[in-house]
């Protein structure tokens, strides 16, 4: 029997939240068990860990999690908006499910440090960006920060390479894989502090769920058994079970009404049968990503908001980051066997501000993972990195030696925001709703190309340290697609320039908050997640308070 | 013009011409090494006899059958028949134009009316050639895809493709994983 509680469309329910990845999965759990009721959107299903299977050619080669044109939603591409766009199966990737991105995502889970936050007024301006610090610090998120550690789950070991920290990890580190070992080992002879990686992967139970078993299916797959800690393994059964929230799965939302007090009370939206409803409600916390979030608000232009809902700053889709990225692979004699366990367990963050003496901004990190995500067929379709066949006999065994004896150091790095880099509604393509599809205008600022190529360097630098037979790089070119989508509802303390307060909430629409990717004002160093859930915990704990005191 | 290769550039590539006498085979005869792998060529959903046959004989070459199993084994073609049906049709359309080339080739240079009659130097020799080329990039992808997707899918009979690769799909492994692992709980910070 289903004991969970359903709500009426017209009952005025306390609180819509449009998205069920990591950010509202959070939210939901925080606002439902605190007693709100709750409704939460999400545009796809509701899998769980026994659906999940190895199954790159469903999950990478078909759409099943991502969807994209495959699926009905297709989406376009320019470099600038001189250009027409073009249209792409994905340009931004992120999965259609409860939990959202947290279910595929690689689980690599660094902090933001302090600097991110102030990084700024400490090297002023640059020109040509908007790069400005953040309304909060990182003192102001560190209690959220813990309590994602805690509440969601982090597997990681504190040490003097840590930001400043009030609660050690919950669960020690992922033992270290071949990769990671020869990353240290290589980092150590070259004088740098590498550490283990933390990761939002169980190494032992907490919570009620069970430590990882190793199987090496993280990256683009939902984890079996319920150890890597996405919003849908570690937040929705708890919003679930506090029978004050209703996930409503299939549901696609297409336009946020307001009343004539200028407040949000309808979320409009696409049932599971296709046939269009309205949900009531005294506010509403949009938590749809990076690229979905900013769609939603342009979609719900109104007289009142012509320019697209809480976007009177004209800041709804500008700013959009990715994080750069940079990889370098190395051939060794022995088995690296990269397929197995997790994506990475060991990194190096000496390199989290570069010099600007180098005459470029930006930083980063550098982990160590499997050339190709240690998947069978992507590696059978990337081999040739180090040269030799690509069909037939000598095919087949250099097939064999890439998956099993290679290791890739990755860099992770800043994007600059930039406001010509958007998330905007394309023009001519419709999604299968009939919505205009997403449109992506992105450029890499040449400081992040540059950053990149540094990385890679390093990157070089350490697999030649650590032995590597034979060494190749992937050439850093500029991004036309990412799964990081970060910037597009910027926060700020100027309702001028930025969507949402120091508290995710519109300077435009007192009961309308934004929590998720589009919040973030700087790129951190690659590995998102983890800051977007604490900004959600930080969120929700101002909504309750904030609710208490009548102020929503 | 289009990354298929031509019928002319591909005569003028292969100036050096190879007319040899080719074993002509029939498609039941080519199609039972595909049925090693245990299916019914008969309930292809949507490849002709011939196309499956041709594109079998294709993915043979791009991953052979020699000291340990290949495509044929596998099962690949199968594996595309099924796939290219669930909304492929743009990549179905490359493979069959691109088809039709390669077999108006075969006639005109080597009088063989299918490719899969051609012996194993000759298919290598005309594939050497339009490698690059749409047609066989999609069939190559189509190929790796098919060694190396979960068994379901109708390619990978008995994990060929996995064991092609040195990869075991088990849910659970322990440590050490690797060889530079193995030392590493004892030793450390080495």
């Amino acid at each position: 029997m289903d004991f969970r509680i359903k709500y009426s469309n017209n009952t005025k329910v306390d609180f819509v939240i449009v998205g069920s990845g990591a950010a509202g999965g959070v939210i939901a759990k925080e606002l439902s068990t605190a007693g709100f009721s709750v409704v939460v959107f999400e545009q796809g299903p509701h899998l769980k860990a026994s659906d999940f299977k190895h199954d790159e050619w469903g999950y990478k080669h078909n759409g099943d999690l991502v969807w994209g044109k495959r699926k009905g939603h297709p989406q376009t591409f320019r470099k600038s908006v001189e250009e027409k766009p073009t249209e792409r199966e994905v340009c931004f990737g992120y999965a259609h499910n409860v939990g959202g991105s947290s279910v595929h995502f690689s689980g690599n889970f660094w902090r933001f440090r302090p600097i991110d936050f102030n990084e700024a007024s400490i090297l002023g301006p640059i020109e040509g960006t908007t790069f400005t610090d953040w309304p909060i610090t990182y003192e102001d998120l560190e209690p959220y920060y813990t309590k994602v550690d805690w509440e969601v789950g982090v597997s990681g070991l504190q040490g003097s390479w840590d930001p400043p920290r009030s609660r050690d990890y919950p669960c020690k580190p992922m033992p270290a894989k071949s990769a990671g070992v020869l990353l240290e080992r290589a980092g150590i002879a070259l004088g740098y502090n590498p550490y283990p990686a933390p990761v939002a992967i169980l190494s032992e139970p907490h919570n009620g769920r069970p430590g990882c078993i190793h199987c090496g299916f993280c990256n683009g797959f939902g984890c079996e058994v319920d150890a890597k800690s996405s919003s849908m393994s570690s937040m929705i059964p708890l919003a679930l079970s506090s029978g004050n929230c209703e996930l409503r799965t299939f549901c696609t939302v297409s336009r946020i009404n307001v009343n004539k007090e200028g407040n949000a009370d309808e979320v409009v939206y696409w049932d599971d049968a296709g046939i269009e409803q309205s949900q009531k409600a005294h506010a509403v916390v949009v938590c749809a990503n990076g690229a979905e979030t900013p769609r939603l608000m342009l979609l719900s232009e109104s007289s009142r908001f012509p320019d697209g809902l809480a976007n009177s700053s004209g800041m709804v889709g500008r700013n959009l980051m990715f994080n750069g990225w940079s990889s370098a692979e190395g051939i060794f004699d022995q088995p690296v066997n990269g397929y197995k366990s997790i994506p990475t367990t060991r990194v190096i963050h000496d390199f989290y501000s570069i010099d600007p003496r180098h005459g470029f901004y930006g930083g980063g990190g550098i982990d160590s993972r499997h050339p190709s995500d240690g998947l069978p067929m992507r590696s059978a379709l990337d081999s040739g990195r180090f040269g030799g066949a690509r069909w037939g006999s000598e095919y087949k065994k250099l097939v064999r030696k890439e998956f099993t004896h290679t290791a890739a150091f990755h860099g992770h790095s800043t994007s600059l925001p930039l406001a010509s880099n958007t998330v905007t509604l394309d023009e001519t393509l419709k999604d299968k709703w009939g919505r205009p599809a997403l449109c992506c205008t992105y450029k890499d600022h040449p400081d992040d190309i540059a950053t990149a190529k540094f990385f890679q360097d390093r990157s070089v630098e350490l697999l030649e340290a650590a032995g590597a037979k034979k060494i190749n790089r992937t050439p850093v070119v500029e991004q036309e697609s990412n799964v990081h989508l970060l910037g597009t509802c910027r926060m700020g303390n100027d309702p001028e320039n930025s969507v949402v307060d120091r508290y995710n909430r519109s300077h435009d629409v007192a009961n309308l908050f934004m929590c998720d990717g589009s919040s973030l004002v700087t790129s951190g160093r690659g590995q998102p997640t983890m800051t977007i859930m604490a900004l959600a915990f930080r969120t929700a704990d101002y909504i309750i308070k904030a609710s208490k005191r009548n102020e929503i | 013009m289009n990354k298929v290769l031509s019928r002319r550039s591909f005569l003028r590539k292969s100036s050096k011409v190879f007319r040899q006498s080719c074993i002509v085979l029939t498609t039941p005869m080519i199609l039972s090494a595909c049925q090693k792998a245990g299916k019914d060529p008969s309930n292809f959903k949507i490849f002709s006899m011939e196309e499956g046959a041709e594109f079998a004989a294709i993915a043979s070459r791009i991953i052979p059958s020699d000291d340990s199993p290949g495509a044929n084994e596998a099962g690949v073609v199968f594996f595309m028949d099924n796939v290219l049906n669930d909304g492929r049709e743009p990549e179905y359309e490359i493979l069959k134009e691109g088809l039709r080339s390669l077999q108006s080739v075969c006639v005109e240079r080597l009088g063989a009316i299918n490719f899969y009659g051609l012996d194993a130097s000759q298919q290598d020799q005309l594939l050497e050639e339009i490698e690059g080329g749409e047609f066989f990039e999609t069939l190559r992808y189509l190929t790796i895809a098919g060694m190396l997707s979960l068994p379901e899918y109708h390619g990978n009979k008995n994990n060929i493709g996995f064991q092609m690769l040195g990869f075991e799909n088990r849910h659970a492994w322990g440590s050490p994983y690797g060889f530079y692992d193995a030392d590493y709980q004892l030793e450390g910070d080495k």
